[in-house]
């Protein structure tokens, strides 16, 4: 104890000395908060690993399982045969692509029936979205009473994820791609409405006051003094949202919802598994050109906006 | 007054201004194609919403009232399984923390290997963004399908799942913002003559570290979104209480269970948005 | 005959306008003087409703504007047209369109949902650009366009209103002397050759001096002066403009009486009787 008391006497004049008591007072202030912190966050791992039962044992014999699947899954290709077409009786060689690929129009059918449940449900959500966003902005609510019916009906519609909407419309309209397209048209004006919305809370409202002023009414005043400036955000903002779609429309066929998800979810459970992977090839190429594509298309509308 | 009408404009002064502006009087070219363009969609909306035989709804509005009926009549709650109800939610959450974790980690790593300042040998770095391209390709609730064939159904699954499809994301966005880091800094702690790892440490790191942060704060918040709905295919958690309830038709329960589900993510993006406010004192992501 | 009765404006803690009471014949070009946030912006909203007087009345052709709701009111707002200092046009617009939004009144909801205006509206629209030097740029986008002429443009959409009183907020505040000299002058031929009242708020006092029948002073939302020009002491304008007398007096000398101010033209009463007479009939 005394050591210490002339140690901090000391200190007083040691610029040396002075720092290393700072940081030490700093050093223990800090300490216990990230003590706390890193306690918590232990906490947290240790109680999701029991909750989910991620067990180090049953990691290692899943492990290897994995892989062993992913194994069986590759198509069985050999090279001398991989170009031999169909035989004289319409069937196709073990070990060529067109065996691998022997359901290859039904696939392009159904990737053509994905994209085009996609581009409906987009379609439709956006319709919806334009509707509902004006009375959802702030700035433009002709009353707080539908300002907040319809900021509340949006929270529900992006709220449920669109495959649980798929399989309440499976379930009410019936197996086939129509529930798929409402499922994804009701969650796509959730998002989009939200979206269009802020870019609607952003707009300037100089012109809507013109209009205002010059004896327009409500919907005249939207459709003269909001919508020109929002538009070509709405559109940028719609073609992501078809991005997006795209993938929705791909899995709610697991619920039956049509689309090449069904096919996926079929080849899978059946144990065809070759086919699980050329369905994942195309999906994943499907995919990567919508992206590019609708990427284009939105660099052109943006371009074209900075052009101006 | 006739303020409310137009002074007449004889024709002479029409045909006139018509010469003189003719842009102002017929359709330009602009709202042509603007027409075009809207009348080709609506034809395609009515003829695909055909294709998929639309008029299904008409006959569907019977089933759909009695569903509808049933999700909003709550009967017999003394005898819902509480307990497992809540347990799949906090299994939900437990996946999504776990999966994003394991994620975050793993693209620690592979972040530096797409980076192009950080891997100067580009087969290495392409060969890394491709595959992390065949990750996020294929949608996380296919994973959640094939890692139920791989592993059996249940959690494990669907924290693989989460795990593979946010490495894939999350490996992307750190790269991005390792090659946006300021350079400078870097070349500061290397002309202190440290070797690559202390670079990275020193130099790297701390310019990233609040951008990783954010982004698995981020994840978290939309893998336990994403993570209630592994369970439909199997993958553990609360997506398979509701798709058990909802084939047993315990549609109430599956609006109970569903609108849980809702408050607790409300409650994650609140206290994430916060968190991050907080610690990254970022306003908006 | 505008007639503003016990006009009053009063936000949480005070009044931007209190208690105005004015009588204003049909064709007279009024100028609004006084510093900033004295109420002139809030009075001229308030003739047009875009704000709602919290009490007073205000009486044009036997009706109370202060009360008109629903279909009258836009009828109300079409009939007395508003130009803005910052244009208030929709920049993404074409210039006609913007031109055409002023017969918006007149329109059912689907013509005007669709952009249908008549071959008669537009050739009327391009005659009111055309008076204002403005209809080569008919087609052309409106933020492409500088700000003088934007606000020919915007007293362009005014005219196709067929309005009978004319309120202009601050129609020069942001515009250099050059253009505002010429929107200035425009409002002014307006006056004269149509009959139609204006009402404009000006921040500078050489402005109100060389174009207006009419003066009136406002301090902290209360009516100090209301008289012609050369009624206005330089002792009461330095007090209606208080601090920023300096300001409003030496701008004045680099705005609009730059460019030479014509000689005045004022109206006596009775060239304005004659004026009523002949929109009368």
């Amino acid at each position: 104890m005394a050591s210490l008391t002339v140690d901090s006497s000391l200190a007083a004049d040691d610029p040396v000395q002075l720092f290393e008591q700072r940081r030490r007072e700093l050093a223990r202030s800090k300490r216990a908060m990230n003590l706390l912190f890193l306690a918590l966050f232990a906490a947290a791992v240790v109680a999701s690993v029991y909750v989910s039962r991620f067990y180090p044992e049953r990691l290692a014999s899943g492990l290897p399982r994995i892989f062993e699947y992913f194994g069986t899954i590759m198509p069985n290709l050999e090279l001398d045969k991989l170009f031999l077409p169909r035989g004289d009786n319409g069937k196709a060689v073990p070990g060529s692509i067109a065996y691998w690929y022997s359901d290859f129009w039904t696939y392009l059918r159904l990737i053509a029936e994905t994209v085009a449940m996609a581009l409906t449900a987009t379609i439709l959500g956006a319709v919806a979205a334009f509707l509902l966003c004006f009375p959802a902005s702030r700035n433009l609510a002709p009353n707080s009473v539908v300002y907040h019916l319809s900021r509340r009906f949006m929270e529900i519609c992006r709220g449920v994820p669109e495959i649980l909407y798929a399989l309440i419309f499976v379930f009410a309209i019936g197996i086939g791609p129509l529930a798929g397209v409402i499922a994804i048209a009701i969650h796509s004006a959730g998002a989009l409405g939200k979206l269009f919305s802020e870019v609607n809370e952003n707009a300037s409202m100089r012109p809507v006051e013109g209009i205002r002023g010059v004896g327009g009414n409500w919907f005249e005043e939207m459709r003269y003094g909001v919508v020109p400036q929002v538009l070509p955000n709405f559109a940028s903002y719609t073609l992501l949202r078809f991005e997006i779609n795209v993938r929705s429309s791909s899995i709610v066929g697991f619920v039956g919802a049509g689309g090449i998800g069904q096919e996926l979810n079929r080849v899978i459970s059946l144990y065809s598994d070759d086919r699980v992977v050329a369905v994942l090839l195309m999906i994943v190429v499907l995919v990567t050109l919508i992206d590019v594509f609708s990427e284009r298309l939105r660099l052109a509308f943006i371009g074209k906006e900075n052009f101006r | 007054m006739m303020a409310n009408s137009l002074p007449n404009i004889d024709d002479k002064t029409l045909l006139s201004l018509r010469n003189q502006y003719p842009g102002a009087f017929g359709a330009t070219s602009k709202q042509l194609i603007r027409t075009l363009v809207v009348v080709s969609l609506v034809a395609y909306t009515v003829a695909s919403l055909w294709y998929f035989e639309v008029w299904r709804l008409a006959s569907a509005s019977d089933r759909a009232w009695r569903l509808i009926s049933a999700m909003f009549n709550w009967q017999d709650m003394a005898n819902w399984q509480y307990a497992q109800i809540y347990s799949g939610i906090a299994q939900t959450l437990a996946m999504a923390f776990l999966g994003t974790i394991l994620a975050t980690i793993a693209a620690l790593f592979i972040g530096f290997l797409a980076a192009r300042n950080t891997m100067p040998i580009s087969p290495i770095r392409h060969l890394v963004r491709r595959m992390l391209d065949v990750l996020r390709g294929v949608d996380q609730l296919v994973w959640g399908l094939v890692f139920v064939r791989a592993v059996g159904l249940g959690p494990l699954a669907g924290v693989l799942a989460i795990f593979v499809s946010d490495t894939g994301t999350l490996s992307k966005l750190y790269s991005e913002a390792i090659e946006n880091i300021d350079r400078k800094q870097v070349e500061g702690i290397r002309a202190t003559g440290a070797g690559p790892i202390k670079t990275v440490r020193y130099g790297y790191l701390p310019q990233v570290m609040p951008v990783f942060i954010s982004q698995s704060l981020y994840f978290f918040e939309s893998s336990t979104r994403s993570a209630t709905i592994l369970g439909l295919v199997g993958a553990g958690g609360v997506g398979m209480i509701i798709i058990e309830r909802f084939r047993a038709n315990l549609f109430d329960q599956v609006t109970f269970v569903v609108l849980n589900v809702l408050v607790c993510i409300f409650v994650i993006d609140w206290l994430s948005k916060k968190i991050r406010e907080k610690f990254i004192g970022e306003t908006r992501h | 005959m505008l007639k503003i009765e016990h006009l009053t404006k009063s936000f949480a803690t005070r009044n931007a306008v209190s208690d105005i009471s004015l009588s204003i014949p049909q064709g007279q070009m009024v100028g609004i003087i006084g510093r900033s946030g004295a109420g002139k912006s809030t009075l001229l909203r308030m003739l047009n409703r875009l704000a709602d007087p919290t009490s007073g009345s205000i009486y044009f052709e036997n009706r109370d504007i202060a009360k008109l709701s629903g279909k009258a009111l836009y009828e109300w707002r079409a009939s007395c047209a508003m130009v803005f200092q910052q244009f208030n046009l929709v920049g993404r617009l074409d210039v006609l369109t913007n031109v055409l939004t002023g017969r918006l009144y007149h329109h059912g909801i689907m013509s005007s949902m669709l952009q249908m205006f008549s071959a008669s509206e537009r050739a009327f629209a391009i005659k009111a650009l055309d008076r204002l030097g403005m209809a080569h740029t008919a087609l052309q986008q409106a933020d492409t366009l500088s700000g003088g002429q934007m606000q020919r443009v915007a007293i362009a959409r005014a005219l196709v209103q067929q309005p009978k009183i004319l309120l202009a907020d601050e129609p020069i505040a942001s515009l250099d002397p050059l253009n505002a000299k010429i929107v200035m002058d425009a409002l002014r031929t307006i006056n004269r050759e149509d009959g139609i009242t204006v009402l404009a708020n000006l921040h500078t006092l050489d402005t109100a001096r060389t174009y207006c029948d009419r003066i009136i002073g406002l301090q902290d939302g209360v009516l100090v002066f209301d008289g012609p020009p050369e009624k206005l002491t330089l002792e009461m304008a330095r007090e209606i403009y208080g601090a920023e007398a300096e300001e409003a007096f030496s701008e004045g000398m680099t705005s609009t009486a730059l460019a030479g101010v014509p000689a005045k033209e004022r109206l006596t009463e009775r060239d304005l009787q004659r004026h009523s007479d002949m929109s009368m009939s």
